[in-house]
């Protein structure tokens, strides 16, 4: 089975390779994917369209920022289909599983994380905002954030954390994500744009309409890191415990 | 909100989904209406949409998202809804089966899946958002991104099922991701070739550059194609399918049957004429020699297999798979007639698909059993259901009037003037094999033969029941009404087919296809 498996790799790495023979040349300006009209005006006028800096985050939420609701959309629906599969319906019986340990938590452990989590999540607060001018935005924020419950509930027991963030809280967090999101794309819709034109927000605030786009590209970023932390914190708890949300690892 | 109509297709279902699962969460009654009444809504984009795309001079309907508009920047900076004929028709299809499949939803999700309302109606909308933003998009990469949206909801929405479905779902995950990677690999290789996303940039790009010999791109369409193969449950490919629609909750496999595969076989349409191009495809690669044989191979296993089975859910999976089949094969066989059909069966397969899984979700229901064994007398027993199930099943034979037939019609006059007589043949014999798949079954209903042959009767009408199990007993209404609904929409798509034909004529013509023997 093991050497069946093999020939289909071995064809699509032969197939990679044959496709590597008609490659532009690495970082050559004639590549098309240099030369073409799109990558130009995103290198040109970034800065005129949006007054963003990052050219990264204006192609991510702003030029292409439907692919990345859609992203955004993926994480959502990945929490809600984990929730889905394991939620408790009444039937699984509660039996005590040989990992769970009922020590106490470690001191050292425990005070070490009380020192990290708020220097975590006042870096996840930075990586949110400043997606604009440096590297970050709502998915790495997101991480961050989840990633401090995640090891709160590490350290001490998942009922802890879940005291911090209680579990309906993750769906409602995810869902608030999605619809800050569409809900920014659809009110610039009913001031007259297309869906996820921000320029038309300048109508209601008092901003031009390339700042418009600025101020609501935080919006949606704000919005991509609420899904984020809510689903990373959800699939860890459903997945740590079978979907019982009890004690945990 | 006329000219957003076709964004409203999708904002419809985005917000409801997100609705039913915070409001759900308090009070799960709400997720019912929550959910009929966003595919109300988005049913209404949608034909607003095919209205303005039928009114337009070039019959498309361009939108792009964030104002990013073709008169002030280059096309590929925003991300583009193309809605031509082909995309609108299919996505009616999806909101038409979306909309039906919502109303039918109301009692079996309540049974099947108890407290887990809220999310199982979150994953159904997200599902129709997936699935109807593919059928408009116009970027080969946002495509991408909406087939992960409808492959995930579709994996919760499977597992939700019996203990059986959660492996069959790791399955289904499995080859998924295979061929969801191999596509996304394919599409960064355009990428590298093209320096662009958008779907009408790329085939510019390959038309100027004279692309069709390169090897990359080459490469590119092989990847692509493969993975949309197996993303549709292509014969060799199909491993995932019978399982994981057979375990499937019903209304899961109700929505999932008629949709996944077809709106696969529209990508496979939509990179073949729209994305590479006809002179790409079908005369610089060897597609044309080698699909329609596989086609042949793909036919005659998935009909016998069919023809194996002993359970209704998991026979209709197995057509589903030989039917993927003949649009492949109507596609491959480049011929305009080929192609006509091809769209024409997407179109009707997801009607009729639709109405035998509604049925078969509606005699699990009374019946208690899927088996063919447990059928006897249901036709007594339940007439209505029995009448709409098989006007499906007609119409998957191909019996005038159902849309079927007209469909297969011109699947074989393609075959036909094409010279593609391995097609022909095979079509012919898979319509034999469903005859006798149907004719067992309402054979299997009316008279009193067991399994192993033993007559259970005493003779003609004598079904060898007690009057208790052979009196009227109706599902219920929300379940029945859909069920005739989509039973009446096959014989309408039938009797309607010109107009249809017509418009799909309309689409196909710009692209020069031959109508005779193609080499």
């Amino acid at each position: 089975m093991k050497l069946l498996s093999f020939i289909p790799v071995l064809v699509v790495g032969v197939l990679l390779l044959y496709a590597a023979k008609d490659f532009p040349e690495w970082g050559s300006l004639d590549a098309p994917a240099s030369k073409s009209p799109v990558s130009s005006h995103f290198i040109a006028n970034t800065g005129v369209d949006t007054e963003v800096p990052n050219m990264v985050t204006a192609v991510l939420a702003d030029y292409r920022g439907f692919d990345t609701m859609f992203e955004t959309v993926v994480v959502f629906i990945a929490g809600m289909a984990v929730l889905a599969i394991l939620k408790n319906s009444g039937r699984k019986k509660l039996v005590k599983r040989e990992f769970e340990v009922d020590a106490e938590p470690d001191l050292i452990v425990t005070n070490t994380v009380r020192l990290l989590v708020p220097v975590i999540q006042i870096f996840a607060f930075y990586v949110l905002a400043h997606g604009h001018v440096s590297p970050g935005g709502g998915f790495q924020g997101g991480v961050l954030m989840g990633a401090s419950f995640i090891l709160v509930a590490l350290s001490w027991d998942l009922e802890t954390a879940l005291i911090r963030f209680p579990f309906n809280w993750t769906t409602i967090l995810g869902g608030l994500g999605v619809f800050l999101y569409a809900g920014i794309g659809l009110l610039s819709m009913f001031l007259g744009g297309e869906f996820l034109d921000y320029s038309e927000l300048a109508n209601i605030f008092t901003v031009s309409r390339e700042m418009a786009r600025y101020h609501a590209m935080l919006g949606v970023e704000i919005g991509v890191g609420l899904t984020v932390t809510a689903i990373m914190f959800s699939l860890y708890a459903n997945l740590s415990t079978e979907g019982r949300h009890q004690r945990g690892l | 909100m006329m000219e957003n109509a076709i964004a409203w297709i999708l904002i419809f279902p985005l917000f409801g989904s997100v609705a039913c699962a915070i409001l759900g969460m308090g009070n799960k009654k709400l997720c019912y209406p929550i959910a009929v009444l966003s595919m109300a809504g988005s049913l209404w984009g949608g034909i607003e949409t095919l209205r303005q795309v039928i009114a337009s001079e070039v019959h498309t309907v361009s939108y792009i998202f964030g104002g990013w508009t073709l008169d002030n920047y280059p096309r590929g900076v925003g991300i583009e809804f193309h809605a031509d004929i082909l995309g609108i028709l299919i996505t009616l299809v999806v909101l038409g089966v979306g909309f039906i499949v919502a109303i039918y939803s109301k009692l079996p999700v309540q049974d099947e899946t108890p407290n887990k309302e809220s999310l199982f109606y979150t994953l159904f909308l997200l599902q129709i958002t997936g699935l109807a933003g593919i059928c408009l998009t116009g970027d080969a990469f946002n495509l991408y991104v909406l087939i992960e949206v409808a492959a995930l909801t579709g994996y919760g929405l499977i597992a939700m099922g019996s203990k059986r479905a959660e492996a069959a779902t790791f399955n289904y995950v499995i080859l998924g991701t295979i061929g969801a990677s191999l596509y996304l690999l394919g599409v960064g290789y355009i990428y590298i070739k093209t320096g662009t996303l958008n779907m009408v940039g790329i085939h510019d790009v390959i038309v100027a550059n004279g692309l069709a010999d390169s090897a990359t791109m080459q490469v590119a369409f092989v990847l692509v194609g493969i993975g949309i193969l197996i993303k549709m449950a292509f014969f060799p490919f199909h491993a995932w399918l019978p399982n994981a629609y057979c375990n499937a909750p019903t209304v899961t496999s109700s929505l999932l049957a008629p949709l996944v595969t077809k709106v696969m076989i529209y990508v496979m349409i939509r990179m073949v004429l729209s994305v590479f191009g006809v002179e790409f495809s079908f005369e610089s690669t060897l597609w044309v020699d080698v699909m329609p044989w596989l086609v042949v191979v793909a036919i005659i296993c998935a009909a016998v297999m069919a023809l194996a089975q002993r359970e209704i859910k998991r026979m209709l999976a197995y057509l589903i798979v030989a039917e993927v089949g003949y649009m492949v094969g109507g596609v491959w066989i480049y011929n305009y007639y080929g192609l006509i059909g091809s769209i024409f069966h997407v179109i009707s397969d997801a009607c009729m698909t639709l109405c035998l899984f509604l049925g078969a979700g509606l005699i699990l229901r009374k019946a208690k059993t899927t088996h063919f064994d447990g059928l006897r007398g249901l036709f007594s027993k339940m007439p209505l259901t029995m009448t709409g199930f098989f006007i499906g099943g007609f119409s998957i034979i191909g019996l005038p009037p159902t849309c079927g037939f007209f469909s297969k019609w011109y699947l074989i006059t393609g075959g036909m003037v094409s010279q593609r007589w391995e097609y022909m043949v095979v079509l012919m014999f898979s319509t034999m094999v469903m005859v006798v798949l149907f004719f067992r079954l309402i054979e299997r209903i009316h008279l009193a033969v067991s399994e192993s042959g033993e007559n259970l009767g005493h003779g003609h009408g004598d079904l060898g029941l007690t009057k208790e199990q052979t009196r009227f007993d109706e599902g219920p209404l929300s379940m029945l009404i859909p069920l005739l609904l989509a039973a009446t929409v096959v014989l309408v798509v039938g009797i309607y087919n010109q107009d249809i034909v017509n418009l799909i004529e309309i689409f196909l013509d710009e692209f020069n296809l031959p109508k005779g023997v193609s080499h």
